[in-house]
């Protein structure tokens, strides 16, 4: 890690019990550089398309309103361990796409994103793609990424 | 005093029609024909169920012409009228499609009295079923559909449409090519559309998604956070009564839908596992979605299919489906007696709690107060209904359009809350499972279960619960109720002490709690899962499996007792 002073690090998170880890860095990363920290969350409804149920709007309101809450509640650990400028950002749609697009426009120093993880559920990235992934955005966007795998080894 | 003169002439111009009416000659008798010989039957299957639209043709030995023919009604009823007076060496021809051609000769006895009397009542005639193309066309086709509806290749809705289309090609292009692919035409095919179901279910549906936008299920779940202290082990119970008692009366998806959400977030602030509340309550959800008639779809096609009243289901299944739910309660609260177990944890922010406080609030009082008045309408027209033949489809439809004008919503967006997928899969699905029942699948099915379980009861019941609910656990259950029902109409009609229809009961239970055995079981699951998955709590398979298939042996045992206990053991007391 550079020692250079990050003034806006951005947490991706799904919120899974195995960001735990990417959690703990961001906010570790935080406290150190006395960073601003955002907590990033996109919104994938895909699967409300097979429920045979109406009105969607109702339910698609729950789910973002879910997902923000998941983000408060880590807002709420970053300041009780310290952190001071901490808030949260909740995208809607593709999870790549408004990534891609979020990392090209933000003026963020770095994202920390976990790494593919073997367990339950699917991983949005497969390795290799998150290598890419990567490798596009620090092409493109002015932004760094740092990996963080469960088992908290950051790589950058 | 004009009006009055029109008012009174009206009423004598009715009274001299109805005057006319009543001493007409021939009013109020039916008519008969006083010349010519009658010959009346009736046509059935091997299940006794009235075959309609057989030809029925009335033979003479050496003469080539017929000399009387007609078609079975839809009760399996005809009417051979005959001007001349015959001979007597006749028989009676009769084919079908689907049906082995059946050649039956008058007897001289059966000859000489229609002679001498004029008219012939011939015993029931009993039709065989036959293997043909179309037998094998219609049930890959079912098949066929119920496969892509497990494996989710296409939605539910396109995979019933698509195999209803695939009948009506081979129906109507391929009978110019060969008889053998024609398995019925449009209007046959609607005659097996249950529209008791679907308007039952459209008028649920306006309620439902009247209901689901005050707001009313995420402030019964922190209700249940609140009245639980934070107590894990008392709030896992209390919102698995919540999900079951909403269950019983609204549909257990939505029910799930619109909790799962604000659950997983008092488990995020509660740092507890999401899952540790979210399976008891979708479990406790589809074994209570059965305690009404109108709780899940399959027991609203059972419903209307086995003429089982709201009463019915209420006294007859309410309470083993609580007795199940007492089982379910103590098994989840053994099997997560660890996560359940008091432990220092960081504490509820304040911040969090107040937040889903805010959240958690009635938003349309207004709407939700005239909701209860009509549902408590409803319940009472439910309940009371069956005393003057109202159907719950009109109650549920009465219910729904006295919402509407009450309430006086956006038409538009209530038209667009009913979901017209599901009601279009309904009519889908009637229409195929209506083909493989045309074409004898069906009665084959009826025929071997039969033969199985023999005379014996007990045997029948448990043999369609297990069954219904191992099923339930790998094909999708409305599909696999719809094409049951004809198969149980049968049993319970030929095995004794089965017409209490219990066996209707039994399918009941199993196609609702087998939903608990996998993961692909019941939609509910589908969609609970969906959403904590996108909170970062996903639930395998197997995972769901490993909660779900011992909950489903409990409750489906405990729902047993309870059948043999009320249909049998108390019914052979007299009790």
């Amino acid at each position: 890690m550079s020692t250079d002073r990050l003034k806006h690090i951005v947490c991706a998170v799904r919120g899974r019990p195995e960001s735990r880890s990417t959690v703990t860095r961001a906010v570790d990363l935080a406290l150190e550089h006395q960073a601003h920290l955002t907590f990033l969350h996109v919104i994938d409804a895909e699967f409300l398309e097979h429920a045979t149920v109406a009105p969607l709007s109702v339910i698609y309101a729950e789910l973002v309103e879910m997902a923000r809450f998941a983000m408060l509640v880590l807002c709420d650990r970053a300041q009780r361990r310290g952190v001071k400028e901490v808030d949260h950002i909740v995208l809607e749609g593709d999870i790549r796409k408004q990534l891609r697009q979020f990392a090209a426009e933000t003026q963020a120093d770095l994202m920390i994103m976990g790494t593919p993880t073997p367990g339950p559920g699917k991983n949005i990235f497969k390795e290799e793609e998150l290598k890419q992934f990567i490798h596009e955005m620090e092409q493109w966007g002015n932004i760094r990424i740092m990996q963080v795998s469960a088992t908290n080894t950051a790589s950058s | 005093m004009k009006q009055g003169t029109r008012f009174w002439g009206i009423w004598m111009v009715l009274l001299l029609v109805a005057a006319l009416l009543l001493f007409h000659p021939h009013a109020g008798a039916a008519q008969v024909t006083d010349s010519g010989w009658l010959i009346t039957g009736f046509i059935h299957d091997k299940q006794g169920t009235a075959v309609q639209g057989a030809q029925v043709v009335l033979l003479a030995k050496g003469v080539a012409a017929p000399l009387a023919e007609t078609v079975t009604q839809p009760d399996g009823r005809f009417t051979l009228v005959l001007v001349e007076r015959p001979s007597s060496d006749l028989s009676i021809a009769v084919t079908r499609e689907h049906f082995k051609e059946a050649d039956l000769p008058l007897d001289a006895a059966a000859s000489q009295t229609l002679l001498d009397s004029g008219s012939l009542f011939l015993p029931e005639i009993t039709l065989l079923r036959r293997v043909s193309l179309s037998f094998w066309i219609a049930t890959l086709v079912f098949v066929g559909m119920l496969i892509l509806i497990a494996l989710g290749k296409l939605h539910n809705t396109l995979a019933a449409l698509l195999s209803a289309t695939v009948l009506f090609a081979f129906s109507y292009l391929g009978r110019p090519i060969s008889q053998e692919l024609y398995i019925f035409d449009f209007s046959g095919a609607l005659k097996y559309v249950d529209w008791n179901v679907i308007f039952l279910v459209m008028g649920m549906m306006i309620i439902i998604a009247t209901v689901e936008r005050t707001g009313i299920f995420q402030w019964l779940a922190f209700s249940a956070y609140k009245l639980s202290g934070g107590r894990i082990w008392l709030l896992m119970p209390i919102l698995m009564l919540i999900a079951s008692i909403a269950s019983a009366f609204l549909d257990n998806v939505t029910t799930m839908l619109l909790m799962t959400p604000i659950t997983i977030q008092i488990a995020l602030a509660m740092d507890i596992n999401p899952l540790v509340l979210l399976m008891p309550a979708v479990l406790a959800s589809n074994v209570a979605g059965i305690s009404t008639l109108v709780g899940t779809p399959t027991n609203i096609l059972i419903g209307s299919y086995g003429k089982i009243s709201f009463n019915n289901f209420l006294t007859n299944l309410t309470p083993g489906v609580i007795l199940a739910l007492l089982g379910l309660i103590l098994y989840t609260e053994y099997i997560y007696r660890e996560e359940l177990r008091p432990e220092q944890k960081e504490g509820v922010s304040n911040i969090l709690m107040k937040r889903l406080a805010e959240r958690a609030r009635i938003t349309e009082p207004a709407h939700l107060m005239k909701a209860g008045v009509v549902g408590a309408g409803m319940l009472i027209l439910f309940i009371t209904g069956e005393h003057f033949h109202l159907l719950p489809a009109v109650t549920a439809l009465m219910g729904a359009t006295a919402l509407l004008v009450w309430i006086r919503p956006n038409i538009e967006e209530m038209i667009e809350a009913v979901d017209w997928t599901t009601l279009v899969f309904f009519i889908a699905l009637f229409i195929v499972v209506g083909a493989v029942q045309e074409v004898g699948l069906i009665s084959f099915i009826a025929d071997g279960i039969s033969r199985l379980i023999g005379e014996n009861l007990i045997l029948a019941v448990l043999a369609v619960m297990w069954l219904s609910a191992l099923l339930s656990t790998v094909i999708a259950n409305i599909p696999f109720t719809a094409a049951m029902l004809p198969v149980i109409g049968y049993l319970t009609a030929t095995v004794p002490g089965a017409q209490s229809k219990v066996l209707f009961y039994s399918l009941s239970v199993g196609s609702a709690m087998g939903g608990n055995g996998s993961l692909i079981g019941a939609s509910a699951n589908m969609v609970t899962s969906g959403i904590a998955e996108r909170a970062g709590y996903p639930i395998t398979y197997t995972q769901f499996m490993k909660k779900g298939l011992p909950a489903l042996f409990i409750t489906v045992t405990l729902a047993s007792l309870w059948l043999i206990l009320r249909f049998i053991v108390l019914h052979n007391s007299g009790v």
